[in-house]
């Protein structure tokens, strides 16, 4: 078979990589700062997106805004679902000594009654606009700016943004330095008086804007159903675990490589072995997972690369 | 006619009763007493159904020699030639089911032990994570693939009954898989009432104290899955050969896994008996729930599918089993074993 060298192809898929990865990277930071902070890992981030995704499509298709304008109302109402998956679901449990798989078979348990919420949410968003909810993309909505699709800008910006401001509250503020040490050491920054609960809801909060804004922006590449967070989250869980659960710069790490092997890898490996490939990028993705737990079950952050290299 | 519907329900009670004792059962062994949370049961048992829908069928198809097209075509071929076959030689279909069965059980014993091998050292959280994951990608793998099970057109699978008259098809799977329920019960509960049982329970308690005894915790790990995976595949098995044809989508993450779970949490992990207990209430609640589907959403007026209700009860059922009776229906029983109650009786005797 010839591969023939496409440079529009090559761009298109680039550009398709990028967008995907830095959505990702939105889920999997929220999936890792939930897990440095409660020790869980949340089985229902997949859903949070998807959460996004209804509140952008409700805001579009009600009062005609576009779903750009509507990431920081996501924002909003996906923070106060993460609030609400903590207190309602995780805290209680928490309180009575529960075990880390009790905790999340518990994430499982509100994974289900977010699906039935959304399902019933897209039925009765059909009945009221007479017109199907239960599948939908926004892509017809998005515009070009310099032959660039908007969202690659846009989701490009968010990530921007929502990393220089992590990194300014975290290392220029009290809090973030309450944050970090309760990140690293509950125990001894309870000690130091420091309050742990509020910077427990207060992850919980930004995992689940970040995964809501990440839902906004999802259907711009994607078809989206109520079930799509069940798929998913084997990405996110992919890009945390690669790049390594205990650090946030993990997530970004790992956001990329999953991301990219599952557009751009997925896509080489099309050209090699025709395109029947390209329906199985999440097995690509599930590869690297596997290759990661065997080499290096810490993440690749958790590597100790100096010592690695003083070894040889 | 009321008495022929009722007679319905009570049959779709004990076919599915049957089927998910033998999947609760087999999580039992497996996060019960062995404390694996496999995030992944689906994959077993749609491992059950791929070796009734992709193995048994090919096997088929090679010795009546049906061979090309696409493959929901050749099994629908095969499918009713070899029911012509069943419905004159009953022995024939009989085989049939052992066959199925007995190569279902291989099958999800290798698969088993295989995808729990990259995870058997991590930790409980990775564990599932990983579990998880394997068992999705190969839900979605089996579902676009149509060389595997036919994909999204599904495969077609003979009728092992179809020497039984149409009307009484229900009854004979719902003797079947209560058949093989009782089995698999009386297996399992041999089986944990072992010094394997107790193995696996201190695993779950204390896996340093395991290690401490020279036992290794990943082979104890691979074994426990290939048991727990073989016994699941049945079930996959049986389903298939009822519902006469095999498609990927019957077996999602929230029938095969999160059920069985709620079912083992309701009864009471740990224990076989309250195990089968939460299975039946939840069987009974959800075939009740099925079946009045539609008044449930006139009488509601809900202007969505009762589907999507049925998740968010079984969602806060299962919070709220966790929350309020983590021990489920049945606690776990203190094990006594010969010694021990011979100890009990001294001290007994003793206090006496």
């Amino acid at each position: 078979m010839d591969v023939i060298f496409d440079p529009e192809i090559t761009k298109n898929i680039i550009e398709g990589s990028l967008i995907y990865s830095n959505l990702l990277v939105l889920l999997s930071i929220g999936l890792t700062i939930t897990y440095i902070t409660t020790a869980v890992p949340n089985f229902a981030q997949g859903s949070f997106a998807i959460f996004g995704s209804y509140i952008a499509l409700t805001m579009l298709r009600l009062f005609g805004i576009h779903p750009y304008t509507s990431l920081p109302i996501a924002f909003i109402f996906g923070g106060l679902l993460g609030i609400a998956a903590y207190i309602f679901i995780l805290r209680p449990l928490i309180s009575r000594g529960a075990s880390v798989v009790i905790l999340m078979i518990a994430t499982l348990a509100f994974d289900l009654i977010l699906l039935g919420i959304i399902g019933s949410y897209s039925d009765t968003l059909a009945t009221i606009t007479r017109k199907s909810a239960s599948k939908f993309t926004f892509i017809p909505t998005d515009f070009t700016i310099l032959s660039f699709s908007a969202s690659l800008f846009v989701s490009s910006l968010v990530i921007i943004l929502i990393l220089a401001s992590l990194v300014t509250l975290l290392y220029k503020t009290k809090f973030g330095i309450a944050l970090r040490a309760s990140m690293e050491n509950p125990a001894l920054a309870e000690v130091m008086g420091v309050n742990v609960e509020h910077t427990r809801i207060f992850s919980w909060f930004l995992s689940g804007a970040l995964a809501a804004m990440a839902g906004c922006l999802l259907p711009f590449k994607y078809e989206v159903v109520p079930s799509t967070g069940a798929i998913i989250i084997v990405s996110i869980f992919a890009s945390s675990i690669v790049g390594g659960l205990s650090t946030i710069y993990g997530a970004l790490l790992g956001g990329y490589i999953i991301g990219f092997s599952e557009t751009s890898v997925t896509y080489g490996l099309s050209t090699i072995f025709g395109s029947g490939i390209l329906l199985y990028g999440r097995v690509v993705s599930l590869l690297v997972l596997v290759a990661t737990l065997i080499l290096a079950p810490k993440g690749l952050t958790g590597v100790k690369w100096r010592r690695l290299l003083w070894s040889k | 006619m009321e008495a022929i519907a009722m007679e319905q329900i009570i049959l779709n009670i004990a076919l599915w009763f049957g089927l998910y004792t033998i999947v609760s059962l087999s999580l039992n062994i497996e996060y019960g007493f062995a404390g694996i949370p496999n995030f992944g049961r689906a994959l077993a048992v749609l491992m059950g159904a791929f070796t009734v829908g992709g193995i048994m069928n090919r096997i088929l198809m090679f010795f009546f020699g049906i061979q090309g097209g696409a493959l929901t075509e050749a099994t629908g071929q095969l499918a009713s030639n070899v029911n012509g076959i069943i419905a004159s030689n009953p022995a024939f279909g009989i085989g049939l089911i052992f066959l199925a069965v007995v190569l279902s059980m291989i099958v999800g014993a290798v698969t088993g032990a295989l995808f729990i091998l990259p995870s058997a050292k991590l930790s409980e959280d990775y564990l599932a994570i990983t579990l998880l994951a394997i068992s999705e990608v190969a839900f979605m793998v089996f579902y676009y693939h149509t060389g595997i099970i036919g994909g999204y057109y599904g495969v077609s699978v003979p009728d092992v009954f179809a020497f039984i008259p149409g009307q009484y098809r229900s009854h004979a799977f719902a003797v079947l898989a209560l058949f093989f329920a009782a089995v698999v019960y009386i297996f399992v509960e041999r089986l944990l009432n072992s010094p394997y049982g107790r193995l696996l329970r201190a695993m779950r308690e204390n896996e340093s104290v395991v290690e401490a005894m020279g036992k290794s915790v990943m082979i104890l790990r691979i074994k426990t899955a290939a048991i727990g995976s073989s016994i699941a595949a049945i079930a996959g098995a049986l389903f298939s050969l009822y519902s006469v044809n095999v498609i990927a989508t019957s077996f999602s993450r929230v029938e095969w896994t999160f059920y069985p779970f709620l079912m083992v949490l309701l009864g009471g992990a740990g224990n076989n008996r309250g195990v089968v207990v939460g299975t039946f209430t939840f069987v009974l609640v959800k075939i009740m729930l099925t079946m009045y589907k539609y008044e449930i959403k006139s009488a509601l007026m809900l202007p969505f599918e009762a589907v999507w209700l049925e998740y968010i009860l079984f969602g806060l059922l299962m919070y709220f089993v966790l929350l309020y009776r983590p021990e489920g229906l049945i606690k776990e029983r203190p094990i006594f074993t010969a010694p021990i109650k011979k100890v009990v009786a001294k001290i007994k005797h003793e206090v006496a």
